[in-house]
């Protein structure tokens, strides 16, 4: 059984020694997520707040909102990355989840070298690494390169590496944000239809984008995030609808 | 697997037995980061063989004088001294550090934490390795003998051991909060080279110096370490201060990692 179960979070980011620019906006709706202490310097962002969410066995699960509505914090949540202030979270599956594709890779070492530092991390042996090594290299067509250290490679190759040993791994539990669009439309379709096939194995995918129509290909339900909290939870249709409308009038 | 919000030192203790289980994972890290140390250096590892002896016999040159044991005495005093020094003193520098130079895989791979402190510890013993190998090869130049007493030193290295595991976990939590505190080890680490017997003998030191090697608990890591290879019997107080110094570190370690470890993320 592979599961995520979010029950009333709360999470205030806390913002250590960044300096107060003393030019609080009195009354701007951004700043009540703004949490100052008593010398009106910035303390903490309301990152969360009171999400509750249950996402069950071949779900592929959207998040949307607005630049700063959560989504990426959600997203470390759910990975059970960050913790939360309050509420339980719960995760019954093995994760693997690509964030940020510069965070987590060696970036002095080989392809190869990161294939297995990565396979190690999430729990294989070098004889499963092994095995997956050929397959991870086809996906990722970056053939020689993975000889060369990744810091020589660019952002969309960085990114095709990154998928290649999630996916090819298949976790039970896939997270990932919108980066995905830095990889060329060939890849993009590449990566869509390998999520899509991914259900099959019984296992959840949370993905965060921007791209609709990537939503409208991959994911079966759509979660739409506003200042830190749910606004709108359903399938596909009925919530891109709703937040096309929303994003127009704005 | 359920993650339920651990906290508290059981959580602490759990994140370094889970840490510890995963040898594998840094075991790589650690081999890939020494090898990354010394890519694109036509000697590579042998610059930390060259190093250590140079610094040995400079010393043993410059300092000969600072102590009544005959000149070649002295040197193997030296060679062995500081190479435990230098042992102890990179898992405090690096234990500032630990989690701070981590920060990406912190916060992207659901990895216990302890990962990145077996990692660092790991990969301390390297270097030391190498040089106690160097010394084990030219001090018998110098009139210096191995004999079975030496074998005493291993207890001494897993009591250096143990306690850098938990001193790591604690000061890379510290520092991670409060960036002051690294800092602050870094500004007196030299001067604990001093403070420590490794240019002078414990048992000639009188005054201040004694009074200092006393109070620093380094001092007896560094006794129970390096008497036994000398061929010399060790205060059984030393061992008694070793001991008790690695027991309040891990009692530190779970204390403070209770409140302070599941904020790392936000802090690195």
């Amino acid at each position: 059984m592979v599961r995520l179960d979010l029950t009333n979070i709360h999470l205030n980011y806390p913002l250590l020694a960044r300096s107060a620019s003393g030019m609080k906006a009195e009354g701007d709706v951004e700043s009540s997520r703004i949490v100052y202490d008593k010398n009106g310097r910035p303390r903490a962002v309301r990152a969360l707040s009171g999400i509750d969410l249950s996402v069950g066995t071949g779900e592929r699960v959207a998040l949307v909102g607005h630049n700063g509505s959560g989504k990426t914090t959600l997203l470390h949540v759910l990975a059970g990355l960050l913790p939360p202030d309050t509420g339980t979270v719960s995760i019954e599956g093995q994760v693997t989840s690509l964030i940020n594709i510069n965070l987590g890779i060696q970036a002095q070492a080989t392809g190869h070298a990161n294939i297995t530092l990565r396979g190690l991390a999430a729990g294989f042996s070098r004889k499963q690494i092994a095995e997956k090594r050929d397959a991870i290299a086809n996906f990722s067509e970056l053939g020689p390169f993975l000889d060369l250290p990744v810091e020589t490679y660019s952002a969309g190759m960085r990114m095709r590496l990154s998928f290649a040993i999630a996916t090819t791994f298949t976790p039970e539990i896939l997270i990932l944000d919108e980066w995905l669009s830095t990889g060329d439309a060939s890849f993009r379709q590449k990566a869509a239809d390998r999520m899509r096939t991914f259900s099959q194995a019984a296992s959840i995918i949370v993905l965060a984008s921007h791209s609709l129509p990537l939503i409208e290909q991959v994911c079966s339900r759509v979660v739409w995030l506003d200042s830190g909290r749910v606004r709108m939870d359903g399938d596909v249709a009925a919530v891109l609808d709703a937040y096309q409308e929303a994003m127009a009038e704005a | 697997m359920t993650i339920s919000v651990l906290s508290g030192m059981k959580g602490v203790w759990s994140d370094i037995l889970r840490g510890a289980a995963l040898s594998e994972v840094w075991v790589a890290f650690a081999n890939d980061e020494i090898q990354n140390r010394y890519r694109r250096s036509a000697v590579g590892l042998l610059w930390i063989a060259i190093s250590y002896l140079l610094w040995v016999f400079g010393l043993a040159l410059f300092f000969g004088g600072f102590s009544d044991l005959e000149g070649r005495a002295f040197t193997a005093y030296v060679a062995f001294g500081f190479a435990i020094f230098s042992f102890l003193l990179s898992n405090i520098v690096d234990g500032c550090s630990v989690f701070v130079v981590n920060s990406g895989w912190v916060r992207s791979a659901s990895l216990p934490y302890s990962i990145y402190v077996f990692k660092s510890v790991a990969r301390s013993l390297f270097p030391f390795a190498i040089q106690i190998a160097c010394a084990f090869i030219t001090m018998p130049f110098f009139g210096w003998r191995l004999d079975l007493s030496a074998l005493m030193a291993l207890p001494a290295l897993v009591i250096a051991v143990v306690t850098a595991v938990p001193l790591q976990y604690l000061l890379g939590l510290i520092c991670a909060r409060l960036r002051d505190i690294g800092h602050f080890v870094q500004a007196i680490s030299r001067l604990l080279l001093f403070s420590s017997p490794i240019l002078w003998v414990y048992d000639e030191a009188l005054g201040l110096r004694r009074l200092v090697a006393t109070i620093n608990p380094m001092t007896s890591f560094i006794e129970i370490f390096r008497n036994p290879l000398l061929g010399k019997a060790t205060p059984l107080e030393h061992y008694a201060i070793a001991v008790s110094s690695c027991a309040a570190v891990w009692a530190l370690c779970l204390l403070v990692g209770s409140s302070m470890r599941r904020k790392l993320p936000f802090w690195v």
